[in-house]
């Protein structure tokens, strides 16, 4: 990177701002985390520090994980069942589209116009169907089940995985794959054992922003259920129904909810402004 | 670019089938479905009788539907410019070869998927009048705390933040990304013409990030107009309506007031309202996405 050499006022002032940003983007997370470790007496008291300015303390912690197990790692469990099945379903679906629109031309329909369309349900707001899907999953039975979950979040993640994988496959030298249906692969062979090991990072991280997208679905799961199938999500919302400004459970549980998908999301960084953004700007 | 296979149109098809079909059954069916509640009366979660447009007018001549608009619409305002400006100036501020920018961006990852919902909690903590650290802070510098949570305005601020605390971090790094891929020969030539910094970002920097630009600003357009979580764990609509976004109000019609007609009717207008937004954006930029 070529940059003229810089004042020294400059430089300070720069990493003064660098600071100043590094501590706004960390500070819910630190005060989730300090809030975690109060005692109810210490939660609302201005004190930063702990050891110095306050006793921490893992009660909050042992309280939630083992009396209240049913809430929270009932909680937890649904949410990773919820999500990795969704993630699944929706790995598979975007696989098989992602790679017809990458490789075969369409005559029906022009390829563009069926990527457009895919793409499109991102525009859609949720909120547009949620009314109908709750009548639809009241008629089936399936309101309060995981099943109900998965169906609406491998909806609401299909175009992600259909467009990361349509560009990574897209990527990808024809030769390998035309040598193989040359020798007498059928398209689906050739797409499993010779195009699917060559996109293994596409297939990570379209499958780690499914499965955040999963986790982090709010509005649906608030709506389809209630006791038996709540997920991190819903338990969240549940804490101050149920224990008013409790705000040491509210941060244990927020801290849960959080960390599962933020971690995942710090191990595919280099392609997640790509996936973000369905593709249009490479990271 | 496209492969030949021996076995025509047929087997292709199965690639995309899957894909088509969840979409058809999950999205577009809802869709006609919800428009046929649109147009019926109904009474305890269920549907009586057909009504035309009547659910429409009940709804454009509630004031709930106005003020839900202009709500929704001040955070989408609000929401693209703030996130868009901070991670542009973030950007520019990180694109520097100074230690600590990979730290930085690790951390910019965060926001990016945590839970809404949580953002929204720990917010309220964050947020809380009595004994929450931002006005405890305030008081410990002998001014008055501010009415974050019962204050129609304030209220508005707080969910405006948290909003933009969540998503600055995106723009930032579209933009930072976009920033990176620029040759550095651009700037050596423009260093060489003694151009100033202020020309060189004009000139030079954006023509070059204007794609990552767009699509910043036209993906938190479309996101942003979907906003519930946020204002749901933080203020739950109040003080009043102050909060309550057209999704707030599908859920509350819908599910809460059992009026299934009228909040179809909303989440209606609210796909029109998108629509409209995302067209009107397609047609001027249209170029940036050909």
């Amino acid at each position: 990177m070529y940059r003229p050499k810089m004042p020294a006022w400059k430089r300070v002032l720069m990493i003064i701002a660098m600071v100043i940003a590094t501590v706004w983007l960390i500070f819910p997370f630190y005060w989730a985390v300090i809030t975690s470790l109060k005692k109810p007496a210490d939660v609302f008291k201005l004190s930063f520090i702990p050891f110095v300015q306050f006793q921490p303390t893992l009660e909050n912690w042992r309280t939630e994980l083992t009396l209240r197990t049913k809430e929270v790692v009932g909680g937890l469990s649904t949410s990773f069942i919820v999500a990795v099945s969704a993630a699944a379903i929706a790995l598979a679906i975007g696989t098989l589209a992602g790679y017809g629109l990458a490789r075969f031309r369409y005559q029906r329909w022009k390829n563009r116009d069926i990527a457009m369309w895919i793409l499109s349900q991102r525009f859609l707001p949720p909120a547009a169907t949620v009314i109908p899907f709750f009548l639809m999953m009241r008629k089936f039975g399936l309101i309060d089940t995981p099943l109900a979950l998965i169906l609406v979040n491998v909806t609401f993640t299909i175009p992600f995985t259909v467009m990361i994988l349509r560009d990574a496959f897209g990527e990808l030298p024809l030769e390998l794959e035309e040598s193989a249906l040359v020798d007498g692969c059928t398209p689906f062979q050739t797409l499993v054992w010779i195009a699917l090991p060559l996109v293994a990072p596409a297939l990570v991280s379209a499958a780690i922003i499914s499965f955040a997208f999963t986790w982090n679905e709010f509005l649906f799961a608030f709506i389809l259920t209630y006791s038996q199938a709540t997920p991190m999500t819903v338990v969240i919302a549940g804490t101050q129904d149920t224990q008013g400004v409790q705000f040491w459970y509210v941060s244990t549980r927020m801290l849960m909810a959080v960390i599962p998908p933020t971690i995942l999301a710090m191990a595919i960084q280099r392609y997640i402004v790509r996936g973000l953004t369905l593709g249009a700007v490479k990271g | 670019m496209a492969i030949r296979t021996r076995d025509k149109d047929r087997s292709r098809i199965l690639f995309i089938a899957p894909a088509i079909l969840w979409l058809l059954t999950f999205t577009l069916f809802p869709l006609l479905y919800s428009l046929y509640l649109s147009l019926h009366g109904s009474r305890f979660l269920r549907v009586t009788h057909f009504v035309g447009l009547e659910n429409y007018r009940m709804v454009l001549t509630d004031y709930r539907f106005w003020q839900a608009f202009r709500v929704t619409l001040t955070f989408v305002v609000v929401d693209v410019i703030a996130t868009t400006f901070i991670g542009l100036l973030l950007a520019l501020l990180f694109n520097n070869p100074i230690k600590g920018i990979r730290l930085f961006r690790t951390l910019s990852t965060i926001p990016l998927l945590a839970a809404p919902v949580a953002i929204g909690y720990i917010c309220m903590i964050i947020f809380y009048e009595e004994g929450g650290p931002i006005n405890n802070l305030l008081v410990a510098l002998g001014m008055n705390g501010i009415n974050w949570i019962s204050h129609p305005f304030w209220a508005k601020v707080a969910v405006c933040i948290a909003d933009v605390w969540q998503w600055a971090p995106f723009a930032f790094m579209v933009l930072l990304a976009a920033l990176q891929s620029v040759p550095d020969e651009m700037y050596e030539a423009a260093v060489l013409d003694t151009v100033s910094s202020w020309q060189t970002f004009i000139h030079i920097t954006l023509p070059m990030i204007r794609h990552a630009l767009v699509t910043v600003v036209l993906l938190r357009t479309v996101e942003a107009f979907k906003i519930f979580d946020i204002p749901f764990a933080l203020t739950n609509g109040g003080p009043g309506l102050a909060t309550r976004t057209l999704t707030f109000n599908v859920y509350t019609t819908g599910l809460r007031d059992q009026n299934l007609g009228e909040a179809t009717a909303i989440s209606f207008l609210l796909v029109i309202i998108m629509l409209t937004a995302t067209f009107v954006f397609f047609r001027i930029y249209r170029s940036e996405y050909e």
